[in-house]
């Protein structure tokens, strides 16, 4: 008898599992038809889905329209209009330019920021806990006397439904054949005549269409907030990782299968210690998923082919653009010692953040590693410093808090090596992928645990007990910081970094040490990033694990990619803008901002700092040119006829240009 | 010239090396010497092996049987960076230069990462700076050597992947094939200094398909078809015989 209640248990449980289960699947399949019909892992996914659940919400509770309607209007046109408008002004033209992977990703992170900004602007972040549900859950009897809900049965039957569907449509019909045609070779498919374009925007409406439909179907289960959705909906690309961005069937099992291991595993009761540890992976299997995904596979699916290092905006910086912008980042630092109050304490997060953005300088802009996990060792410096100076770490007694900052620091500096040593064989959208697993994993893990948010005092020393105080300390700190950046720039160091981010390969060919190199700047990206976040623990006299939320971590990223990843003074003065923007008008403005700055980062090369040197440039005489290469005299003659010729046909008024 | 190449010649050895890829053995048990002071040329059709087995002499791959010798210290098993150290340099098919360095800049990453050890310190520094302008101006790139190496010429571009190589101060260049995309003023240039430098005691070994410039440079060739070593001798011998052009008809009706 113990066994079949046993049994009945593991049935319930498996059917409560299919809810998330299946808005993975749901998501997975999105994010596998994007990816085949457009080529582009769709990171914004997640935003996409907060946003429509925001704007059901919206119509259904606000401007109370039938949800029906409402939900008609969300997914079938709101949806597909947003996809089919992200696909013409942002992807088509960077398809079109033949953008390597790490340029898309930006633009998707672009998508990504733009949505959170505008959401926060519209609704603010204090979480809903009325998103509107589609399908009320009445239970419904199974044989053997197990219920299952109601909206998760239509929730299972819309995934089965829309995965034949889609198996059906690529199998059978002349859209599918022009869809197969694309995935296997653009170039020769639109050589064939299939127009590859349309291909790409019926996926991205496609796309946008499911990833509101997980949105609207996992709103009613969570307290809806800007952040949390997306996030959620960004750890379900484990699902589409493990597919390997092809197979939907795999992507449905995978999807289902974790959402039932998940609710399997409450049954798991170890005592004692292992309980928080057990119940945080039960919480967030998905995390592990994608961590294990990212490590074990996802360098031979995603991430080959075209430029893989983020663009840069060019080393020899002009003069007179750095010095305008060095001048500036220098006013904007001092100009809150002549604050009072409220307005010196919001101050206090510019340097601490400046630091933290040099930390994505140093790795990206530098070393050419894309790191979206930097956001976890800003909280491990906080986290760090908050422990030690309460003494919660056993056998170290408790510290002062300028020695807990410093030994904090030393301690996650060599912790870049989680992301540094999956860097050394990976790049691109893979080396994306494990970094922000990493930072996921690091604030489900460590900064959201019961001896993280309980009791920690993280009190400034007596000293730089008043804000004035505090904010000389912190900008000795970053000029200390900003001389270690320096150092990392320049002489034998630097060039060895621009070598390796520019051409890999070519490096390695002239002797430099690339995987030491990139351990290095790894390392070194931690150690900033730690201190940054360590004094913004000092500042707000406490952590706070929601300040450093992976989410938040990929806003930092951008932000120091759109102002010039390569700009150590750009990333202080973004540092300056971000605190500034949202403290001086309404929050979200600033992501806002970073977010449409990033979707166009392909028009700008090497962000706002690689405009300006080319503006300054501009106004400069130009350096003398290279001889031309020399032709020989047919080669000469041969010109001469072409010139002639062109010139004729342009009197003509056949050629235009 | 003196300074750019080192008096310590060294040749290079390749025995039975296998490299397989699933099932096949792309290349399938060759031997190759690549002596001092003599430049020898690896030519065959496209798919005969050539690529896979510059990349397990450069480092790029790992062959899965056979021994890879550079003055007769066993390199089989090194990565890139610590081969380019002790003294085996390369270029690139496809040129790999670092865009947003300046074209000095670029030849100096050569120079810093060569030899082990013993570069740190003013006397180091000062000796790069000499190895990188000796290579600038062996290969005609001190008018540019201020310039950033993005959007110059690509015949500029391979004379700078050849600086970068050279300022390392190797003992033996593998170069994979140089006069691609070289006009014919530059490809007599490129082969000017390729001589000189195989008369400065280098060992020089070329993946070539132009088989004029191998008839005018090489002192031996070394032909391969399907993985195999199938002719090796000096060029003359080489380009002329029957099973060498046999291979390369071949080639031509497979397209």
């Amino acid at each position: 008898m113990a066994d079949g209640a046993s049994l009945s248990l593991t049935v319930d449980l498996a059917l409560a599992g299919l809810t998330v289960g299946s808005a993975a699947a749901l998501s997975g399949i999105g994010l596998v038809v994007t990816h085949r019909a457009t080529g582009v892992l769709n990171l914004a996914q997640g935003a996409q889905a907060m946003a429509t659940a925001y704007l059901l919400r919206e119509l259904v509770v606000v401007q109370h329209w039938p949800t029906a309607l409402a939900a008609a209007f969300c997914l079938l046109v709101a949806a597909p209009a947003l996809g089919l408008l992200l696909d013409a002004l942002v992807f088509r033209p960077l398809q079109r330019r033949g953008a390597g992977p790490a340029e898309t990703m930006v633009a998707c992170l672009g998508v990504f920021v733009l949505l959170i900004g505008t959401v926060v602007l519209l609704w603010g972040t204090a979480p809903l806990a009325d998103a509107p549900s589609l399908v009320p859950a009445t239970p419904i009897t199974l044989p053997g006397g197990h219920l299952l809900r109601l909206d998760t049965a239509v929730q299972l039957g819309v995934v089965l439904g829309l995965a034949l569907l889609v198996g059906a449509v690529t199998r059978f019909t002349g859209f599918g054949a022009r869809l197969r045609a694309v995935v296997d070779n653009r170039r020769l498919a639109e050589l064939a005549g299939v127009d590859a374009d349309r291909v790409s925007a019926a996926g991205w409406a496609f796309g946008s269409f499911t990833a509101g439909l997980v949105g609207v179907l996992l709103a009613p289960f969570l307290l809806l907030d800007p952040y949390g959705l997306p996030l959620l909906v960004m750890e379900t690309m484990a699902v589409a990782v493990v597919a390997r961005l092809r197979s939907l069937p795999v992507a449905v099992v995978t999807g289902l299968a974790l959402g039932i291991a998940q609710s399997e595993l409450t049954r798991l009761r170890p005592g004692g210690q292992l309980l928080p540890l057990v119940q945080s992976v039960q919480v967030n299997l998905f995390v592990v998923a994608l961590l294990v995904a990212a490590l074990w596979g996802a360098g031979r699916t995603v991430g080959d082919g075209g430029p893989q290092a983020v663009p840069g905006g060019g080393r020899p910086a002009a003069s007179l653009a750095g010095q305008a912008a060095r001048a500036a980042g220098t006013v904007l630092l001092l100009l809150p010692l002549g604050f009072q109050g409220d307005d010196l304490r919001r101050a206090l997060l510019v340097p601490a953040l400046a630091l933290v953005l040099l930390s994505v300088v140093v790795v990206t802009g530098y070393g050419g590693q894309i790191s979206l996990g930097q956001a976890g060792y800003a909280g491990l410096g906080s986290l760090g410093t908050a422990l030690l100076i309460s003494g919660r770490i056993p056998g170290i007694p408790a510290l002062p808090p300028v020695a807990a900052l410093l030994v904090a620091v030393l301690v996650t500096a060599p912790l870049g090596l989680l992301t540094g040593w999956p860097a050394i064989r990976r790049s691109g959208l893979a080396l994306a992928l494990v970094t922000f697993a990493v930072g996921t994993a690091m604030s489900r893990f460590v900064f959201e645990q019961p001896y993280a948010t309980n009791g920690l005092t993280l009190d400034r020393p007596a000293f730089l007990a008043g804000d004035r105080a505090f904010y000389t300390a912190e900008l000795l700190l970053l000029g200390a910081g900003l001389l270690l950046v320096r150092k990392l720039h320049g002489g034998r160091l630097g060039r060895a970094l621009t070598a390796m981010r520019d051409h890999q390969a070519g490096a390695a060919a002239a002797g430099v040490d690339v995987p030491r190199l990139k351990l290095l700047a790894f390392t070194a990206g931690a150690g900033l990033a730690a201190l940054g976040g360590g004094l913004m623990g000092l500042a707000g006299r406490a952590f706070d694990a929601s300040a450093f939320d992976p989410v938040q971590g990929l806003v930092w990223f951008a932000t120091v990619v759109v102002v010039g990843a390569d700009s150590a003074v750009g990333a202080v003065l973004a540092a300056a803008l971000l605190v500034g923007l949202d403290a001086g008008t309404a929050p979200g403005i600033s992501a806002v901002v970073v977010g449409a700055l990033a979707m166009a980062l392909g028009r700008m090369p090497g962000g706002l700092a690689g405009v300006a040197r080319r503006a300054v440039r501009w106004g400069e005489p130009r350096p003398v040119p290279v001889p031309a290469e020399r032709l020989s005299p047919a080669g000469v003659r041969t010109r001469e006829r072409l010139a002639e010729r062109l010139s004729g046909r342009r009197r003509d008024g056949v050629v235009r240009r | 010239m003196n300074g750019v190449a080192p008096g310590r010649a060294a040749r290079l050895t390749v025995r039975g090396v296998v490299r397989r890829f699933g099932g096949i053995a792309a290349v399938d048990g060759v031997d190759l010497v690549a002596p001092p002071g003599r430049i020898t040329a690896l030519i065959g059709p496209n798919g005969a092996g050539k690529s896979t087995l510059f990349d397990c002499l450069s480092g790029t791959a790992r062959p899965d049987e056979g021994r890879v010798l550079l003055g007769g210290r066993d390199i089989t098993r090194l990565p890139e960076h610590v081969r380019a150290r002790l003294g085996l340099a390369r270029t690139f098919q496809r040129i790999a230069v670092f865009p947003t360095l300046t074209v000095a800049e670029n030849v100096r990453v050569g120079a810093e990462r060569a030899g082990g050890g013993g570069s740190r310190g003013s006397f180091g520094y000062e000796r790069d700076g000499l190895r990188t302008e000796r290579a600038l101006a062996l290969l005609g790139l001190t008018a540019v050597a201020e310039r950033p190496a993005a959007g110059l010429p690509t015949g500029t571009l391979r004379m700078l992947e050849l600086a970068r190589a050279l300022a390392g101060a190797p003992r033996v260049l593998l170069l994979d094939e140089p006069s691609v995309g070289l006009d014919a003023a530059e490809t007599v240039r490129l082969a000017a200094v390729l001589r000189a430098l195989a008369a400065d005691g280098l060992a020089l070994l070329l993946v070539e398909h132009d088989t004029e410039l191998v008839a005018e440079l090489a002192d031996a060739v070394y032909a391969m078809a399907a993985g195999r070593v199938v002719a090796c001798g000096p060029a003359a011998r080489v380009l002329a015989d029957p099973r060498v052009g046999l291979t390369w008809g071949v080639a031509a009706d497979d397209g």
